[in-house]
C-alpha cells in the first residue's frame, strides 16, 4: 500500500504532534460554534494562502478510510484542486473522488455542492479572511472584545451602509453569518447563495485559515443565520435562464465564454453536480452544441485562486 | 414644581400697616437680608483685603420696591448681585422666600440656587443675554411656555408685550443678534416683564433709553410691584428713582471699614 | 429654558452622576486626587483649567475610558444605581454606547471616517437593538436636520465635511440614542470662532430640550459661561474652587481661579 517515494514523509505530511494539536483546536471549535479558535498554523508544501488552512485540518482528520474530494470554485477539475487531491492521495493513501454522495470529506475552496451534504461527511473550508469584523475594525484586541460581548452592531452598519449606497447588500460573498446565534462568523468566500445549505446542515463544517492561524467549526445541525434587515431580509442570487448544460433552475451559475465573438453561457458552476444530471438524461439549450464544440470536456477554470 | 409657580399668585396681603397680624406680616415677606458683608481679597495683588459693605440688613415685603442709593463704590451692585446669588457674601444670610418657607440663598446648595432663579428671583439689567439664534418673539413667550401657559395666549401676550416697548412688528422673527442696543434692552425688558419674578431685581434696565421707553418701562414695574411683586433696584436716574421707589436704602451707612 | 429642564428645588430627587474621592494616578503622578460632585438631570457641569490640570483625566475616569486609583463613580439610570466600575466589562461598555455620551475634541476619535453620515448615526441605533433599516434612516435624517446638516449629505463621509459639521455630526451620532449623561472634551476646540458659537448654540439647546445631563471638559472660560450651570476649577489635579458659573467667574475666591479670570476677557 505505502509506495516508498512517500515513506519520507509522516502520514498525511503532518508529524503526529501537529495533527494533535489541530485536532485539538478543531474540538475547541466544535464545542464553541463559530468562534476562531487560534491554532499553531505548520508550514505546507505550497503557500499560505493558497489553503494551506484548509489542508491542515483536512491532514488532522483524515485516515486510510476515507474518500476525499476536493473542489475549487465548484470544480474538481482546477489545477490547484486536482493539486491537493492528489497531494493527499500520496501522502495519506485515501481513495479520492469526484462524487459528492460518495466522499467521506471534501475540502473547498469558495462554494459548497449543489448535492445536499449527509450526515457523516465533513467539509473543509478554506479561509482566507477568517474575522468578519476586520475590515470595520482593524485592531485584534477589539474585534475580540466584540465577538466577546457579542457587539455586532457594526456589521449592520455595514449592511446599512451597502442598502445606502447600492439600494441592496451588495455583499455577494463571504456573506457574514450569525452561528448558533452567537458568534458572527465569514462563511469564507462562498457565494451567498450557498449561505442557506450551512443552516441545520447534517455534515459537520470545518474551516481552516493558515495565514491567519484560526481554525472555526459548525457542528451538525447548527442554526446558521445571514445577517440582514426586517425590511431588507437575506436573498440569494437567481439567474433568468437555467443552465445551458443541464437545464436546472436550481445551482449557482458560472459565465462561461465560449467563443471569440461574444457567445456566452451560463452553465452549473458545481460540474460533478452537472454532470450527473446530463448523465440522468437532462440536457440545457446549449448541451448540443456544447458537445459538438466539445466544451463539456474541454472546459477550463476561469481564473487562478 | 407646582408650590414654585403658587407662590406667583398667591393674593398681596397688606403689609406694614398698624393693626396686621404678625402671621400676614410674615406671609408678605418675600427676601430677608442679615448682616450681609462683603470683602474682596485679591490674591494675586499680595492677598490685598477690599472691604465692600457690612451689616447690611433688609427686609422686603410684597409689593415693595426699595431703591439701594449711595454713592457710587457704596456697594449698590455689589449687595444687588449678592441678592441674586452672583457675588457670595463674606458674612451673612440672604433668605428668599420659597412657597412656604424662606430659603437661604448663601448656604443652599448650587442647584438650588438656579431653581430659585428660575422660580422667584428675575434679574433685570439692560443687556440681553439669550440664545443667539431664537426669535424675538419666541425670547419673549419662553417664560409663559416654561410655565405652561398654551402658546396662542403666551404668543398674544408676547406681542402685546414688544408692541408697548415699541418694537417694530418687522423684527418679531428675528433673533436679536443684529438689533441696535436700544431694541435688544427693549427685549430683554418684555422677556422680564411679560411675566414678571415674584422678586425682581434691577440693574439700571432704563440706562441709555430715551423717555418714552424710559416711562414705559417705569409702568412696567409699577404694574409688576402692584401686582405683588418686590423689588429691589439701582436706579442711575433720579426721576425713575423717584416714580419707582417705594422706600430708599442708602448704603453709606453700611460702609465697612476699611 | 424649557419647564422639563428645570431642576426641581427638592434635593430628594437623586443625582444621575455621583463621584466621591475620585482619584486618579500614574505612578507617583497624581492625574486627579479626591474629586467629589454631584450632577443631576438637566444640569451642565463645566471643569475647567489649563493643561495638565487633571480636567482630562477626570473626564475620562467619568467617562469609563480609565479606571481610578481610587473613589467611586455612581450611576442612576432609571431608579437604579450602580458603582460604574463594579459593572462587568461588557455591560459597561453597552452602557457607553446608550445611556453614555462622548463627544471628542477631535471628530476623528468620535466619528468613523470610513462609513457615511447617516451610518455614523446609525450605528448607535443599531447597538440598541434596531434592524429596521428604513426606521435608522428615518432617525438619521431627523438627526442630521437637529444639528443643521442638509439631509442631502446623508450618504456622504465625514471626510468630505468641514470641521464643525463633523463636530456637529459627533453630536448627532451621540444624542441620538437619547443617552442620559454627555461627557465632552473641548467640544469646541480647534473651530473657527463664528463655526464654535453655531456649534454652542446648537449644544446649548439639545442639552436643554433634552433634559441631558452634561459635563463640558473646556480650558476657554467663554464656552464655560455660555453652556453650563455650575463650575468645577482644576489646578494640579485636585479642585481649588467650584460653584455656580456665574459665582466662580463673577466672583473668584481662589487665587488660581482669579488668576485664572483675569487672564481672559469673558
Amino acid at each position: 500500500m505505502t509506495a516508498p517515494a512517500q515513506q519520507h514523509y509522516n502520514y498525511a505530511y503532518l508529524d503526529e504532534q501537529s495533527k494533535r494539536m489541530i485536532r485539538r483546536a478543531i474540538l475547541k471549535a466544535v464545542a464553541i460554534p463559530g468562534y476562531q479558535v487560534p491554532f499553531a498554523s505548520r508550514e505546507m508544501p505550497l503557500a499560505r494562502g493558497w489553503g494551506t488552512g484548509g489542508m491542515q485540518v483536512t491532514a488532522a482528520l483524515i485516515g486510510p478510510s476515507d474518500t476525499l474530494k476536493v473542489i475549487d470554485q465548484g470544480a474538481d477539475d482546477t489545477t490547484n484542486a486536482v493539486s491537493i487531491r492528489r497531494f493527499f492521495s500520496r501522502v495519506a493513501h485515501v481513495a479520492t473522488t469526484e462524487k459528492t454522495r460518495a466522499a467521506s470529506v471534501i475540502q473547498t475552496r469558495h462554494r459548497i455542492p449543489e448535492t445536499p451534504l449527509s450526515a457523516g461527511q465533513i467539509i473543509v473550508y478554506q479561509v482566507p479572511m477568517p474575522e468578519p469584523l476586520r475590515k470595520l475594525e482593524a485592531s485584534e484586541r477589539e474585534t475580540r472584545k466584540m465577538h466577546g460581548y457579542g457587539e455586532y452592531g457594526l456589521m449592520h452598519v455595514k449592511l446599512y451602509e451597502d442598502i445606502a449606497r447600492y439600494g441592496h447588500v451588495a455583499t455577494s460573498y463571504d456573506y457574514p453569518v450569525a452561528v448558533a446565534e452567537r458568534y458572527v462568523t465569514a462563511p469564507s468566500p462562498i457565494p451567498k447563495f450557498d449561505n442557506p445549505k450551512m443552516n441545520m446542515s447534517p455534515a459537520l463544517q470545518l474551516f481552516g485559515a493558515g495565514r491567519e492561524k484560526r481554525i472555526y467549526a459548525i457542528p451538525p445541525h447548527t442554526r446558521v443565520r445571514s445577517l440582514d434587515f426586517e425590511d431588507h431580509p437575506f436573498t440569494v442570487q437567481r439567474w433568468s435562464t437555467p443552465c445551458a448544460l443541464c437545464g436546472t433552475t436550481k445551482t449557482y451559475l458560472d459565465e462561461v465564454v465560449i467563443d471569440d465573438r461574444g457567445g456566452r453561457m451560463f452553465v452549473c458552476s458545481d460540474s460533478e453536480y452537472c454532470e450527473e444530471r446530463r448523465e440522468a438524461g437532462h440536457a440545457g439549450a446549449m448541451l448540443a452544441s456544447a458537445e459538438a464544440m466539445k466544451l463539456v470536456d474541454a472546459r477550463q477554470p476561469e481564473d487562478a485562486p | 414644581m407646582m408650590d414654585l409657580m403658587d407662590a406667583r399668585h398667591t393674593p398681596v396681603i397688606a403689609h406694614g400697616q398698624e393693626g396686621a397680624d404678625d402671621q400676614a406680616m410674615d406671609q408678605a415677606l418675600m427676601l430677608r437680608v442679615r448682616d450681609l458683608a462683603k470683602d474682596f481679597t485679591l490674591h494675586n495683588q499680595g492677598g490685598t483685603v477690599i472691604p465692600v459693605v457690612a451689616g447690611v440688613s433688609l427686609d422686603l415685603a410684597r409689593g415693595e420696591a426699595v431703591i439701594l442709593t449711595g454713592v457710587s463704590g457704596a456697594g449698590k451692585s455689589t449687595v444687588l448681585r449678592m441678592l441674586y446669588g452672583n457675588y457670595r457674601p463674606t458674612r451673612g444670610t440672604v433668605e428668599v422666600r420659597h412657597g412656604g418657607r424662606l430659603i437661604d440663598l448663601v448656604s443652599a446648595r448650587p442647584r438650588t440656587v438656579l431653581a430659585l432663579r428660575r422660580s422667584t428671583l428675575g434679574w433685570v439689567s439692560q443687556f440681553l443675554r439669550v440664545i443667539p439664534r431664537v426669535p424675538t418673539i419666541e425670547i419673549v413667550k419662553d417664560p409663559l411656555l416654561a410655565r405652561g401657559v398654551d402658546d396662542d395666549e403666551a404668543t398674544q401676550r408676547a406681542s402685546a408685550m414688544l408692541r408697548r416697548l415699541n418694537l417694530p412688528e418687522r423684527l418679531w422673527r428675528l433673533a436679536p443678534a443684529t438689533f441696535s442696543g436700544g431694541e435688544q434692552q427693549r427685549v430683554n425688558i418684555a422677556r422680564s416683564f411679560v411675566d414678571p419674578a415674584p422678586i425682581l431685581l434691577l440693574d439700571e434696565p432704563t440706562a441709555s433709553l430715551d423717555g418714552d421707553n424710559r416711562r414705559i418701562v417705569v409702568d412696567l414695574i409699577n404694574e409688576a410691584r402692584h401686582d405683588g411683586a418686590a423689588i429691589v433696584g439701582i436706579f442711575h436716574d433720579e426721576e425713575t428713582r423717584e416714580r419707582v421707589a417705594t422706600r430708599h436704602f442708602d448704603l453709606s451707612q453700611y460702609r465697612a471699614a476699611p | 429654558m424649557s419647564a422639563a429642564a428645570q431642576p426641581s428645588l427638592a434635593d430628594d430627587a437623586a443625582p444621575v452622576l455621583s463621584v466621591e474621592g475620585l482619584t486618579k494616578l500614574y505612578g507617583d503622578r497624581i492625574g486627579c486626587r479626591d474629586i467629589s460632585f454631584s450632577l443631576w438631570p438637566g444640569e451642565v457641569l463645566g471643569i475647567v483649567g489649563e493643561s495638565g490640570s487633571g480636567k482630562s483625566t477626570l473626564l475620562r475616569c467619568l467617562a469609563g475610558l480609565a479606571r481610578p486609583s481610587a473613589g467611586r463613580i455612581a450611576i442612576t439610570l432609571e431608579g437604579e444605581s450602580f458603582d460604574l466600575f463594579a459593572l462587568d466589562e461588557p455591560t459597561r461598555r453597552r452602557l457607553m454606547r446608550t445611556a453614555w455620551g462622548i463627544v471628542h475634541q477631535s471628530p476623528r476619535d468620535g466619528l468613523r471616517m470610513g462609513i457615511s453620515a447617516g451610518g455614523n448615526v446609525g450605528e448607535r441605533l443599531i447597538d440598541a437593538g434596531s434592524r429596521h433599516y428604513g426606521d435608522i434612516r428615518a432617525a438619521a435624517e431627523d438627526w442630521l436636520g437637529r444639528v443643521e446638516i442638509d439631509s442631502s449629505r446623508i450618504d456622504d463621509r465625514p471626510g468630505q465635511f468641514s470641521g464643525g459639521m463633523q463636530q456637529r455630526l459627533q453630536i448627532a451620532r451621540v444624542l441620538v440614542s437619547g443617552p442620559r449623561i454627555v461627557f465632552m472634551d473641548e467640544p469646541t476646540g480647534g473651530l473657527d470662532v463664528s463655526v464654535q458659537a453655531r456649534l454652542l448654540d446648537l449644544l446649548r439647546v439639545l442639552v436643554r430640550d433634552l433634559g441631558i445631563a452634561a459635563v463640558i471638559v473646556t480650558h476657554d472660560l467663554a464656552v464655560a459661561r455660555l453652556l453650563t450651570d455650575r463650575l468645577i476649577v482644576m489646578k494640579d489635579g485636585h479642585v481649588v474652587e467650584e460653584g455656580l458659573t456665574d459665582q466662580v467667574l463673577d466672583d473668584p475666591h481662589h487665587a488660581y481661579t482669579q488668576l485664572l479670570t483675569s487672564a481672559v476677557l469673558t
